[in-house]
């Protein structure tokens, strides 16, 4: 009988340090997940521009220079409509751009 | 002037070019002086005869203003054809890229001449809208290719 009692009661305590372990273990790795939903919350709807893109050094850019790139970006881009409007294919319509202003 | 003929005369014969552009005075710009500025009312189209015309937009950069470059006019070309079309406002700045001359061509003496001469109103019209016309095709074009890149670096 006390063979029995102690046997049972050695059980019900590794049940308990096992259930003990299990949730100390389930609770980390849910705190380690990302919760996308509040990150989705706190993005602003935006449409041309993701801030989160911007070079570091934008800000740093003199305008002048700025200017520059903006001129020849407007010069490519007129001239690769040009080529669409000569022969206009889809492939042509989206070529890709040199323009140090968007690469 | 190249030895083109001009777009806004295109198809006339060499008597009736002769006369159309005769009806133009001709104006000199130094390097940087305006020509018009968007919002202005508009009661001239010029034709380039030599030098360069930059049209512009203005676009805030850093809380102010510069101007952008949008388009480059060279000589044969139209510039400010709002002189001729209603609502008769410019929508672009125009200043000389370099030392220019134009042909200024006056919206009421224009009219009278088509009115006269309504063969020569039908092909100066048909080339004002082919001027205007690939001013908007090429703009569309870059407007699309703008679009194409906005949904590849939002969507892709």
């Amino acid at each position: 009988m006390v063979m029995f009692a102690t046997i049972l009661i050695m059980s019900l305590l590794a049940v308990a340090v096992c259930a003990a372990a299990f949730a100390a273990a389930t609770r980390d790795e849910a705190s380690r997940q990302p919760q996308p939903e509040r990150r989705l919350a706190v993005a602003p709807p935006r449409f041309f521009a993701d801030p989160a893109a911007r070079p570091a050094g934008g800000s740093l850019v003199p305008v002048e220079v700025l200017l520059s790139q903006i001129e020849r970006h407007v010069r490519l881009e007129q001239a690769a409509a040009e080529d669409y409007l000569d022969v206009p294919t889809p492939d042509a319509l989206h070529s890709r751009t040199t323009s140090p202003f968007l690469n | 002037m190249t030895s083109a003929q001009p777009d806004l005369v295109k198809g006339l014969s060499a008597e009736e070019t002769t006369r159309f552009m005769a009806l133009g005075v001709s104006t000199g710009l130094a390097s940087g002086q305006t020509l018009f500025r968007l919002g202005t009312e508009a009661d001239k189209a010029y034709l380039v005869v030599r030098g360069r015309i930059a049209l512009t937009l203005p676009i805030q950069i850093r809380g102010a203003e510069e101007e952008v470059l949008v388009e480059e006019k060279v000589p044969g070309e139209t510039v400010g054809w709002s002189g001729l079309v209603p609502p008769h406002r410019f929508t672009l700045n125009a200043t000389a890229a370099i030392t220019s001359e134009l042909l200024a061509f006056s919206r009421a003496v224009v009219l009278d001449h088509f009115a006269a001469h309504p063969g020569v109103g039908h092909a100066v019209t048909r080339n004002l809208a082919a001027v205007i016309g690939h001013r908007l095709q090429v703009f569309q074009t870059m407007w699309l290719r703008e679009m194409q890149r906005a949904v590849d670096h939002r969507y892709a």
